[in-house]
């Protein structure tokens, strides 16, 4: 039984490749790219072996392996239904024996490409801890047992999780607190490690971590290195009950997800309006239609949302390098950032209706109101943002006489960023995570094709506002009669690249909308 | 009504739909019934608006859907298979974004989503989410959603598909009561039985090819209708003394 699941997830992993040649490219170019950091990495940990002490060695694989083991633990969170071939609640039918299943399962898990670069990376510790013969001994155990652990662990995250969250709001939300809090986590995390980074913290960081579930099993060859050979028997010894208490856990849960399986509990319906929302609001058009549609689209739908969440906190990054000792004038960016990424963010907005978009094409509705429509939403928030991060920038640096240059830059590409998603988004869509899925999913293969657009999108935006960006730096430079000028002149450019970007884009949606469909559901 | 002329499209190698004529007159209630593959969902896609033939033409009471398009696209009301909806409105609003969409009046879209929704028994639903109806639920709010605008003809993809009987019997009352008012329907389907008792005229297609068209009496030519179908469509297999191990009396 356990070697039929094994099976089962192998022929899985090879059909997955067995895909359209694109989508292969992709996965080729990602599959290099994953080489060359487990290459940096693997080749990292053997160069410890010999280049430095074993204290250094020591921190390095203590800190950087509980990182791993957590990223593990925590990934299925994020990342739902990602990879969801082996999903126990599918096996609800079949009569498999729950110690067997559990055993498949775990086996099987291993059978992934993250699984394959963390086992290889745990035989490179074997290297690394080669400074002793009972070191040499110890280490590959210590390393199983840390492997299965970051399996174990992600197997018992992703069964909680999905029995936890059996209803749509809870399952949806969730990966976007998550992002939220690790990005909160990052701020204050960073900022904190910039302030305290005495070369003597990591030793006793990996000290701390060496005692918690996390470091148990990656701390053990270092014990035996030091000559600590008890202690490094008894964290062995520890981590195997680690080990042992997650497959238990696991199996508890599992026994939960069988008998109970996803869909089986009714859900009640979350989510009443009673009125027309956002339609009663919105100028009765088509238009007005599409805003509204979008507007509540972006605030019921996980993928939008955390897109918002990013925009709202991208900009709030230029706020690190005052925070943390840097120059303030870092914070005057954060106006034309948040003005870039709010104008360029639209450049696939198409994809994420999928193949819903066939409304747009069966009533006929013009290109011009699907595409100023689409809009509304980012244009709301701008309203809103870009005047407030201007002001925010010139009340940190107290320089008030940039205020309408920071906001004519942020203007400038907002207006300048709708007129090449327009465009662009009539033209090509790339694949998006479906709704429901998880936001930060995206479809394998894709990468390509997607960072070439984004670049291409970026890239036209950037070149068209660089006369604005140069009279800004004029204003920058003490000539206050520049920001006005760059305002004006935002204001014209602006919508001028508006105007005919919407034009433009609406005569290749007429003539494209039932291929723009094709492609939407192709690329689902 | 609906007129198709040589419509034909490949997917790849594979042709889907070829050279397919078809004349769907005014006023009738028209069944489209074939196997699995046979090209039908390609056919109305086609006929709609939604996907680009390679070759031939689709006239929807004389205006060329893909060159009259906004025309002919006033006159048609959808319900595809297989696409997904705008799940994050609630049934209301997506009924009320399909006849915004065309243009309508809000008063007027605002006053028929309800009678809509009134009609299709989901007067208790019409404040939830899309995303949390059920299969048949989803079926009955695409079919407001195609009707809002008063089209002069109905096309259908699957109507029936993963609806239950109390649902079925009021779709079936609502497109009967339209087509008996002068509207024209054309609808696909596996369900044999169900195209039988609804339809007065029927195509059966298999391989992208129409096999028979005409009156109901004139396709199933005295048998049922089921019959008819497999009759032309051929392919089943024999199952004959296969499979003896299934049959428990046997030990």
């Amino acid at each position: 039984m356990v070697a039929l699941i094994v099976r089962l997830k192998w022929q899985l992993l090879r059909n997955g490749l067995r895909r359209s040649t694109p989508q292969l490219v992709g996965l080729i170019l990602g599959g290099v790219y994953g080489l060359s950091v487990l290459v940096v990495v693997a080749t990292g940990l053997i160069t410890l072996r010999f280049a430095v002490p074993s204290a250094v060695a020591r921190s390095v694989v203590i800190i950087g392996g509980s990182a791993l083991t957590l990223g593990w633990a925590v990934f299925p969170v994020i990342a739902y239904g990602i990879d969801e071939t082996l999903d126990p609640a599918r096996f609800a039918t079949f009569a498999v024996p729950r110690r067997q299943l559990v055993l498949g399962l775990l086996v099987s898990s291993l059978v992934s490409v993250p699984a394959a670069v963390t086992t290889i990376l745990g035989l490179a510790t074997v290297i690394t801890w080669s400074r002793s013969v009972l070191a040499v001994l110890v280490a590959p155990a210590a390393a199983a047992v840390a492997v299965l652990t970051c399996v174990a662990l992600s197997r018992l995250t992703s069964t909680a999780f999905s029995s936890m969250s059996q209803r749509r709001r809870g399952r949806e939300m969730v990966p976007v607190l998550v992002l939220l809090l690790s990005v909160g986590f990052g701020v204050v995390g960073s900022s904190i490690m910039k302030r305290l980074s005495t070369p003597g913290l990591l030793p006793h960081v990996a000290d701390v971590l060496g005692w918690t579930p996390l470091g148990l099993a990656w701390s053990v060859p270092a014990d035996i290195v030091d000559g600590a050979i008890w202690t490094g028997l008894l964290r062995l010894f520890l981590a195997v009950v680690v080990l042992a208490a997650a497959l238990l856990a696991w199996d508890f849960l599992l026994q939960g997800a069988l008998e109970n399986p996803r869909g089986a509990t009714g859900e009640r319906a979350l989510t009443r309006d009673a009125g027309l929302g956002w339609f009663a609001r919105m100028p009765a058009t088509p238009a007005g239609a599409v805003a509204a549609r979008s507007l509540t689209s972006w605030l019921r739908d996980p993928r939008y949302i955390s897109s918002v969440a990013l925009m709202l906190l991208l900009p709030l990054g230029l706020l690190l390098p005052p925070l943390s000792g840097g120059s303030k004038l870092w914070s005057l960016a954060m106006a034309p950032t948040a003005g870039f990424l709010l104008g360029w963010s639209m450049h696939n907005d198409i994809a994420y209706d999928g193949t819903a978009f066939w409304t747009h094409v069966a009533t006929g509705v013009s290109g011009r109101a699907d595409r100023l429509g689409r809009l509304a939403p980012t244009a709301i928030a701008a309203s809103a943002l870009l005047p407030g991060y201007a002001i925010l920038g010139c009340a940190l640096t107290g320089l008030w006489s940039l205020w309408p240059a920071l906001f004519g830059v942020g203007v400038g590409f907002l207006m300048t960023g709708f007129g090449v998603a327009s465009v662009m988004s009539a033209l090509k869509p790339y694949p998006v995570p479906g709704p429901g899925e998880s936001p930060f999913g995206a479809p394998p293969g894709s990468s390509a094709l997607t960072v070439v657009i984004q670049a291409v999108a970026g890239a036209a935006v950037f070149v068209l506002n660089l006369p604005l960006v140069a009279i800004g730096f004029g204003a920058l430079t003490g000539h206050i009669w520049m920001g006005w000028l760059c305002l004006g002149l935002a204001v014209l450019l602006g919508s001028a690249a508006l105007g005919f970007g919407t034009w433009w884009g609406a005569r290749i949606y007429e003539r494209r909308a039932p291929d723009l469909l094709a492609d939407l559901s192709r690329i689902r | 009504m609906l007129s198709l002329r040589g419509l034909s499209k490949a997917f790849g190698s594979t042709l889907a739909v070829d050279r397919l004529d078809l004349e769907v007159p005014r006023g009738s209630f028209f069944g489209f019934v074939g196997p699995n593959g046979a090209g039908k969902t390609t056919t109305l896609s086609m006929a709609t608006g939604l996907l680009r033939p390679d070759a031939g033409t689709a006239h929807v009471m004389g205006h060329d859907v893909w060159s009259d398009t906004v025309r002919a696209k006033q006159l048609v009301g959808v319900l595809p298979d297989g696409l997904r909806l705008f799940d994050r409105l609630t049934g209301l609003q997506l009924i009320c974004y399909s006849g915004l969409l065309r243009g309508m009046d809000r008063a007027l879209v605002v006053e028929r989503a309800h009678e809509l929704l009134g009609a299709l028994g989901l007067d208790d639903d019409g404040g939830n989410l899309v995303v949390d109806y059920s299969a048949g639920m989803t079926k009955k709010i695409s079919l407001a959603c195609a009707l809002i605008h008063a089209p002069r003809l109905l096309v259908l993809d699957e109507p029936f598909e993963g609806v239950d009987p109390i649902s079925t019997s009021t779709i079936r009352q609502i497109l009967e009561g339209y087509a008996s008012s002068g509207g024209t329907v054309i609808l696909s389907s596996h369900v044999m039985d169900l195209v039988q008792r609804l339809c007065d005229r029927v195509a059966v297609v298999a391989a992208g090819q129409i096999r028979a068209v005409g009156t109901l009496d004139e396709v199933r030519s005295g048998m049922t209708l089921e019959e008819r179908f497999v009759d032309l469509v051929g392919g089943q297999t024999d199952v004959g003394e296969g499979l003896a191990w299934l049959r428990s009396s046997s030990d």
